[in-house]
């Protein structure tokens, strides 16, 4: 894991002297604000609360949710490798004594902690909520898990796509479709009927797991595929990496 | 310090021999040996296969064949302990814009493993050996190439790593920093061993005391350049003359010692004559004579220069020679 932390300074500091990662999260808390604006007025006037809450609804119920995640992940993680292999800067990074899983987790820690930071400010949200009405922390504990969970697995989709070509734009559209295509699967669940095929779209479906971790259920089975998604395409990162090299 | 034997790369996907019209050998079947304290040229036209040699020394791409050991090390087997012997600077030193060059400095000090308490010292080293320290607070993007090429060499030389590896180090910088870039390369081979790879000449005649020449992925010369430059093929003479094209050329040609003679035109009304000794001629009488029979058939002489062989033409002859099959993968360099 030689090189993993200076590897790690230098992309956090990439991504917050450019543009980049400001305007991805202004704009992701502009939508988000509006989002929780929405909720708030719709809750504020006589509520059907068997549903769940307001918690309950920012984490799951409205597309404001998903939308963004399935957009902001893919531009976070787009100029990981692409970028480097088209100035060829990544000739230099890689003849230092560094082994390349330490490159990859670094670039990839680098961007988890850029959507943690871009989480961060929705806490104040829920200290709003919670000045005026009892707030089920542990359901906000296993909302934010959740979130965790499905940013993960999307960033280390982002990740592998951007080791995948010389391109940005190509890496950004490369880890759209794949989220996107997660996302539509998901939405199998209301379109089949009773069976495997329902089962199988139940499981994987974003919306699934934001409904369960939103109401406070923590499913394993949940986090075993969110970490999944991290392992496999890390690894997979890692492999194309040394076959550029190797091959 | 560098041991190479039998390296070969091939790029694309059927490497290995596997069936007819495989991929382009980019590096085909090169073995040497560099040793300690040498500045040792690479030599070769472009797309010859100099990077893609130097990125695999540097542990950069993988060889299809041969091994590399760099200070003892396997470069497969032991790939870090490998590189961490090795100062790298790729070719137009590619560099983050948006860090300063002392930023940029420090965060590769960090990676070569360089132990906290002596990065800075490392780093304002480095920034005073590649004569660059006034630059330290500046954005790298916003430094000309000069510069950026040596903050590159700052680079390859933090930590006084024992192996220079560098990838045309004078490339794309005016005559006043090849010549300042060449000084300090010569400087750095009191400490450490040098390889270094260009396409022009007077580089290797300026720097080096070895060279190695390769051309479509072969070396094909190797020695130190008086080695290489008695290689040298017979020499030549070219004289201005004014008189008759025809006879201009038949004093010449029936002279003993001479293989061939051509004539052209000038535009200011001369004959510019350009002739071949032969093989076995001494150059020196030869002219002497052929000067003679030019005044004696009548004709004026203008000017004569003799052109002895320079590297130049050693090298055009070594690269360009054997001419056989298409000379595909050009691009590759």
């Amino acid at each position: 894991m030689k090189g993993f932390w200076a590897i790690y300074k230098r992309e956090l500091f990439a991504l917050f002297v450019t543009p980049l990662a400001w305007v991805l999260i202004t704009a992701f808390l502009v939508v988000q604000g509006i989002h929780f604006a929405i909720l708030v007025t719709q809750f504020a006037g006589p509520a059907d609360l068997t549903e769940g809450g307001p918690i309950a609804a920012f984490f799951g119920k409205t597309m404001l949710l998903y939308l963004p995640l399935l957009f902001v992940c893919p531009l976070l993680t787009m100029r990981l490798f692409a970028e480097e292999r088209r100035s060829g800067t990544i000739e230099a990074l890689l003849t230092a004594p560094v082994g390349t899983p330490g490159v990859v987790l670094a670039k990839y820690g680098a961007a988890l902690t850029t959507f943690v930071v871009m989480w961060a400010p929705t806490v104040l949200y829920i200290l709003l909520l919670a000045r005026t009405g009892d707030v089920d922390w542990h359901a906000v504990g296993a909302s934010y898990l959740g979130i965790f969970g499905l940013g993960a697995g999307y960033l280390a989709l982002g990740t592998m796509s951007s080791a995948m070509t010389e391109s940005q734009l190509t890496a950004a559209m490369l880890s759209a479709m794949m989220l996107l295509t997660i996302f539509t699967v998901g939405l199998g669940e209301f379109a089949f009927e009773d069976g495997p095929a329902r089962a199988i779209c139940a499981y994987i479906s974003p919306w699934g797991q934001m409904g369960d971790f939103s109401a406070g259920i923590v499913d394993l089975r949940r986090l075993v595929l969110d970490a999944t998604l991290v392992v496999v395409p890390l690894f997979t990162t890692v492999r194309t990496v040394d076959a550029w090299r190797w091959g | 310090m560098i041991e190479v034997s039998h390296l070969s790369k091939s790029y694309g996907v059927f490497q290995g021999g596997r069936g007819q019209g495989g991929a382009q050998k980019a590096v085909d079947d090169i073995s040497f040996r560099v040793e300690k304290g040498e500045i040792v040229g690479f030599l070769g036209p472009n797309g010859a296969g100099k990077s893609t040699t130097l990125r695999i020394l540097a542990g950069f791409l993988g060889a299809s064949a041969g091994r590399v050991r760099i200070a003892g090390h396997d470069i497969a087997e032991e790939p870090q302990k490998a590189r961490a012997q090795i100062g790298y600077m790729p070719e137009l030193s590619p560099l983050y814009p948006e860090m300063r060059a002392g930023e940029y400095l420090l965060f590769r000090a960090e990676l070569k493993l360089i132990p906290r308490a002596r990065r800075r010292a490392a780093v304002a080293l480095a920034l005073a050996q590649a004569r660059i320290e006034d630059v330290e607070q500046v954005m790298i993007g916003h430094l000309s190439k000069g510069y950026r090429q040596r903050v590159g060499l700052a680079d390859a030389l933090l930590g006084s790593p024992p192996l220079l590896i560098l990838d045309e180090p004078t490339a794309g910088l005016d005559p006043n920093q090849i010549r300042e870039v060449r000084g300090l390369i010569r400087a750095l081979g009191r400490d450490h061993t040098v390889f270094l790879s260009t396409h022009i000449l007077p580089e290797v005649e300026a720097t080096c005391g070895r060279a190695l020449v390769i051309a479509r992925g072969r070396l094909v010369a190797e020695g130190s350049i008086e080695a290489l430059r008695a290689r040298r093929r017979a020499p030549s003479a070219r004289v201005v003359a004014r008189g008759d094209h025809a006879a201009i050329v038949a004093a010449a040609t029936n002279l003993a010692g001479v293989k061939r003679a051509s004539a052209e035109l000038l535009p200011g009304g001369g004959v510019a004559l350009t002739v071949d000794f032969a093989d076995d001629a001494d150059g020196a009488a030869v002219t002497e004579d052929l000067v003679a029979a030019l005044v004696g058939a009548g004709v004026g002489v203008r000017e004569v220069v003799a052109s002895g062989a320079s590297l130049e033409q050693v090298f055009a002859e070594l690269t360009q020679g054997e001419d056989s099959g298409p000379a595909a993968g050009e691009a590759r360099a």
